[in-house]
């Protein structure tokens, strides 16, 4: 069995595109028989340095040689707060970028997700930390939800990885595990707060529709149209926005799309 | 009752504005409580703090501008120090920014008049390495009405040019009962009826009130009404915007009991309700994630 990602993302309206403050990252599996990873962070927009933060946890999860327990996790972290702080960029900062690095630092939400054993009994594994979420989806029916968040769930203080780095053995004893059964045919979405809690509300008034829209992005416009759409209309909160689709299917597609 | 939705985020698409009245009378002379410094001096390092909180929210990565978030002017009344001298109303910056009403944060930022020592508003006695934008000044009397006049005339520009922000946010920090009223034949409430009409499709503008005292009495911060209030207090709270819902939000966060139709008024306050006051008051709705 195989599966095969696709990214879509937005930042928020008023802001340009590359200031958007998530973080994205996919591996295949490897020759030591890891399966493909995936990960998605959320950077804090009120944090310092938030997106190089997000990016270097989902690049780092999907490439690291981390294992999804707390032990491993926490070693991993701590070198990534490690190399954030040290960051040849910083040598360059100002006193009041330092401050702000010192005082308040940066601060993610976190998912990472591991498929496994895709020729025997597939399945995946996710470790999440906040509220970023893991939606797995069968025939227009949703089986898991990880972290499962009612839609008021969302918003209120949520947990995140720290770059402070005496807060970091605490965040990991909060992080939440979870795994489910894969299926040819399944889609298993992670998405940052904003879409996420536009998914789980939208779910409770139209399942079959959802599904569709979402099964059925084919192109970053279309992505771009809906979330604007659903801004307008103030169903959807004004944010940095990551849609990371996961496709799983018994072949590779026939046929690769690239936008440009 | 608060006619604004005043829902609006802050960002560089609709930046917000906030505009700080600063009384530099003479009785800002005085020693503040139990504080080894003067109102004037205490106020302006709360102020100080205020403007260095705001540009370290807008402070986002390294070696990238200072987030253009909002536009803050800080005027002073009572005593002048550039210009004539003697009595009226200024932009209480110096340096660079002198004689400047509102200025983009990035600009700010940029430019303090000094970065210096300067004591912490907290009960450590410590003292902090700090940018410096306003310094402690007072004499004279206290032109109150002018100085709404004042800002009056910045917001109206203001609003024109961001129809959509969140409404201007305008705090008066004051010691004294106002000596200018009435003003050019308006009283300081008709000013202040003429500032809050002044409005963005996100609602009016909003005015606050932070009342100081040198001995210490007790503290009344957001009251839901006049009542038991000591003079000037009933007519500041008259003066006074009702807070709108996210600062409702924010003062409540803070630990405050909030009652519905509580006024953005902090009366008898000391330097660390004043900074927290400035906080909850300058803190509209934002992305935070």
């Amino acid at each position: 069995m195989h599966a095969w990602p696709v990214v879509f993302s937005t930042a928020k309206k008023g802001n340009d595109p590359w200031e958007w403050e998530d973080g994205a990252a996919s591996a295949p599996a490897d020759v030591h028989g890891r399966g493909p990873r995936f990960a998605v962070a959320d950077g804090a927009t009120e944090g310092f340095g938030s997106t190089r933060w997000a990016m270097r946890l989902a690049e780092g999860f999907v490439a690291a040689d981390v294992e999804l327990t707390g032990r491993s996790l926490l070693d991993w972290a701590s070198r990534a707060q490690h190399e954030w702080r040290h960051d040849p960029l910083l040598s360059g900062a100002s006193g009041l970028e330092l401050y702000k690095l010192d005082s308040v630092g940066a601060f993610a939400t976190f998912l990472g997700c591991e498929f496994a054993d895709l020729d025997g009994r597939p399945h995946w594994r996710a470790v999440a930390l906040g509220d970023t979420v893991l939606f797995q989806v069968r025939h227009h029916r949703l089986v898991a939800q990880f972290p499962e968040m009612s839609a008021d769930d969302f918003g209120v203080n949520p947990e995140g990885m720290p770059t402070a780095r005496d807060a970091l053995p605490d965040v990991i004893g909060q992080m939440r595990f979870a795994r489910g059964d894969l299926a040819p045919g399944d889609l298993v979405y992670l998405a940052t707060d904003a879409f996420a809690h536009w998914m789980v509300r939208e779910r409770q008034k139209d399942e079959d529709r959802l599904w569709s829209v979402l099964s059925g992005l084919n192109h970053p416009q279309r992505f771009q149209t809906l979330v604007d759409d659903r801004r307008a209309a103030r169903e959807m909160t004004n944010d940095d926005v990551t849609l990371m689709r996961i496709s799983v299917a018994a072949s590779w597609p026939d046929q690769l799309v690239v936008c440009v | 009752m608060t006619t604004g939705t005043y829902r609006q985020w802050v960002s560089r698409a609709t930046p917000g504005c906030v505009v700080i009245l600063l009384d530099r009378s003479d009785s800002m002379k005085l020693a503040w409580g139990a504080t080894s410094g003067s109102l004037a001096s205490g106020a302006a390092l709360a102020v100080n703090n205020i403007l260095l909180d705001m540009c370290v929210k807008a402070t986002i990565e390294v070696n990238a501008p200072v987030r253009h978030y909002f536009d803050v002017g800080v005027f002073s009344y009572g005593a002048r120090i550039t210009g004539p001298g003697g009595e009226g109303v200024e932009s209480a910056f110096g340096g660079a920014l002198t004689g400047r009403g509102l200025v983009p944060l990035p600009e700010l930022a940029a430019n303090p008049v000094a970065v210096r020592e300067e004591p912490s508003i907290d009960v450590m006695p410590v003292s902090v390495k700090m940018p410096v934008w306003v310094d402690p000044v007072h004499g004279y009397r206290t032109p109150m009405c002018q100085a709404v006049e004042v800002a009056g005339a910045h917001v109206f520009d203001w609003v024109s040019a961001h129809p959509d922000s969140f409404p201007p946010i305008i705090i008066n920090i004051t010691d004294g009962m106002v000596t200018d009223s009435p003003h050019q034949g308006a009283t300081l409430q008709d000013w202040v009826k003429r500032l809050t009409s002044i409005e963005t499709s996100d609602g009016p503008a909003l005015f606050f009130n932070v009342f100081l005292s040198p001995t210490t009495s007790q503290e009344i911060v957001f009251p839901s009404g006049p009542a038991g209030l000591p003079l000037p207090g009933p007519e500041l709270f008259a003066l006074s915007s009702e807070l709108p819902p996210p600062m409702v939000e924010n003062a409540r966060a803070d630990g405050y009991d909030v009652r519905p139709g509580a006024r953005g008024l902090a009366f008898n306050v000391g330097q660390s309700t004043l900074l927290r006051v400035l906080q909850i008051g300058t803190r509209v709705p934002d992305r935070s994630r």
